[in-house]
């Protein structure tokens, strides 16, 4: 899976550095300073690396952990995101990490703990109020969890802080971290879905939309909170048929006691993201799609949207209370 | 297109002889080959980083370069060990005067070993375990500027070691190395191809793009829209003919506002 490693050399001797080489000992191992010598080079072809992606190892020096925008959040007034990885294993074609950064390579920041300091201050500064912190916005926070050992790491933090709550959000099926230990109250793992003919166009190298389900019934089993999230809404001529089979398969199969929260938004980009990614596929029928420019944003018709959302709501909230529904009112 | 950089004739001649490749007399400042096909191309660079630069920038000016285009540098390097002979695919480079990096992005199994390499300003026996040349920071970072980071890449071939220093290098002996790892050439070449050909279709422009330019007036701005509207055209109703459906208009204005209303009014389904 891995063929080549770059390592930077201020974290070549540190244990999870180590740990990760003993799991890949075939791989190249190439030595650098700074990961953005590879990573944020200029005429990389993103569409051609995810052919063959690197992992680089890396040390994330600042901002490791950032306020979330305010359009987005599950029910706490303090939000923040963190990004122990920057890409990732999938190859969604309206993902908008393809826009943002020039290269296709896994960076890994090893730093665990630097991470985890940074969130205990954060929750000291908000005393005994909730705190929201966000992981899988630059990557699927498990997909990789059998070689980055996250979960392991970050989980018992968690355990020891329950005024913090920890969303995963995943596409993946890579649960047996989760199902091997207790689970705690304080930490969802939030599934991404389109219906099944939609992510078979363009959401590649997933695993298939009944097999995020079934792990989401293995979760909820095991007394795991689990979060659904539908965004990005994507369009296409018999949307409506479409949701409604996915959240009747969806909503009849999963436990609401043990569903945290629902979230969906529509599909919509930054203006120069969209532009990349149509370059990069121009043949992809997303990207044909009837969208629109405004505010240096592109996304659908104010008509679509708002008509996309309000169906989707309308059949969400009779399954799930109004308090565990987020819509992202995001609009272009 | 194959473009292939070599510091020296003798470098240079196996790769033209295989690849039947005849001089472009035309182009004076560094000599150019091309095979018949039009399809590889070789330029001989001369020794040093500056040269190498020159020559890429020279190559890339004379025969018009596109983002798809493979970039390889050929040529001969020293090691501590590595037995003379070996080819090493490169996957580092660094300049040796400013220690600025390059890291080649190889997206495929190569057929032989890959290692980082130095670029020196001069000549040394002062053997290391990184390959050295004189050559790949040069051609490198001048051939990232034309091209696509995934289809620029260094191969090098051991002339020298500890064991048989510089002083058994010469002509002849160069040339048989090269010969030797001719097949090797070759499979990167062939393992890069596809990737040539997928950037090709990113960038090639749609099927009736130079008929519109031709038959109506657009100004530069439109012309990105004309492009972007085409591609939706041939992705969302690949059956019906474009150029029927406007062939009655006389302005771009009307043919672009009659592209869009035919896409709008088309239902759109998102997959096969």
């Amino acid at each position: 899976m891995i063929n080549t490693i770059y390592i930077e050399e201020e974290i070549a001797a540190h244990p999870r550095t180590q740990a990760i080489l003993e799991r890949f000992p075939n791989a190249v191992t190439i030595s650098c300073g700074r990961y953005g010598e590879i990573f944020n080079r200029k005429a990389q072809n993103f569409r051609l690396q995810k052919k063959q992606p690197a992992l680089i190892l890396a040390r994330k020096h600042k901002s490791l952990v950032l306020p979330t925008p305010k359009q987005y959040g599950i029910g706490a007034e303090h939000n923040y995101y963190f990004s122990h990885m920057l890409n990732c294993l999938y190859d969604c074609r309206y993902c908008f990490l393809q826009g943002m950064f020039q290269s296709a390579h896994y960076v890994l920041f090893v730093n665990y703990e630097d991470f985890i300091e940074e969130m205990q201050s954060l929750i000291t500064k908000h005393d005994k109020e909730t705190v929201h912190f966000f992981s899988g916005y630059d990557c699927d926070s498990l997909a990789l969890d059998p070689v980055t050992d996250f979960t392991n790491k970050f989980l018992p933090f968690f355990e020891d802080n329950p005024q913090a709550l920890l969303e995963l959000r995943t596409k993946s099926t890579q649960i047996r971290t989760l199902l091997k230990r207790e689970p705690i109250q304080n930490c969802v793992i939030a599934f991404s879905f389109t219906p099944d003919n939609i992510a078979i166009a363009l959401e590649h190298k997933t695993p298939a939309v009944n097999k995020r389900l079934q792990a989401i019934i293995d979760l909820q089993q095991a007394g795991w909170q689990v979060g659904l999230r539908f965004d990005p809404l994507i369009y296409t001529k018999d949307y409506a048929n479409e949701y409604t089979g996915l959240f009747n398969d969806i909503f009849s199969k999963i436990n609401p006691e043990f569903t945290h929260s629902v979230s969906l938004g529509s599909f919509r980009l930054p203006k120069d993201y969209f532009r990349k990614l149509e370059k990069l596929y121009p043949d992809d029928k997303l990207f044909a799609s009837p969208l629109v420019e405004k505010n240096n944003s592109i996304g659908y018709p104010t008509e679509i949207h708002d008509d996309m959302l309000e169906f989707c709501k309308d059949i969400i909230t009779q399954h799930i209370p109004t308090e565990k529904f987020f819509p992202c009112h995001e609009t272009i | 297109m194959i473009h292939v950089f070599c510091a020296l004739p003798c470098e240079a001649e196996p790769i033209i002889q295989y690849f039947k490749l005849t001089g472009l007399k035309q182009f004076d400042l560094f000599r150019i080959y091309l095979s018949k096909d039009k399809q590889t191309s070789l330029t001989i660079t001369g020794t040093g980083k500056l040269n190498a630069s020159s020559a890429v920038s020279y190559h890339h000016a004379c025969l018009n370069t596109s983002a798809g285009d493979i970039w390889l540098n050929v040529g001969i390097a020293g090691h501590a060990s590595i037995p003379v002979g070996e080819a090493r695919l490169i996957n580092k480079i660094t300049d040796n005067q400013d220690k600025s990096c390059w890291y080649p992005q190889i997206i495929f199994k190569p057929p032989c070993d890959s290692a980082p390499l130095i670029t020196l300003d001069n000549p040394s026996t002062d053997y290391q375990n990184t390959l050295i040349d004189m050559e790949a920071s040069g051609f490198y970072q001048m051939a990232l500027r034309l091209g696509t980071a995934e289809l620029i890449h260094c191969l090098k071939i051991i002339s020298d070691n500890h064991d048989q220093p510089t002083s058994s290098v010469n002509a002849d002996n160069v040339k048989k190395l090269i010969a030797a790892q001719i097949e090797t050439i070759e499979n990167i070449l062939d393992l890069l191809k596809p990737f040539s050909t997928e950037i090709d279709s990113t960038i090639k422009e749609p099927e009736h793009y130079p008929t519109f330019i031709e038959q109506w007036h657009f100004t530069q701005s439109e012309r990105i829209q004309l492009l972007r509207l085409l591609r939706q055209w041939s992705v969302r109703l690949p059956n019906e003919d474009v150029i029927q459906s406007v062939t009655d208009l006389n302005t771009g204005k009307s043919v672009l506002n009659k592209l869009k209303n035919k896409l709008n009014e088309s239902e759109f389904v998102i997959y096969d």
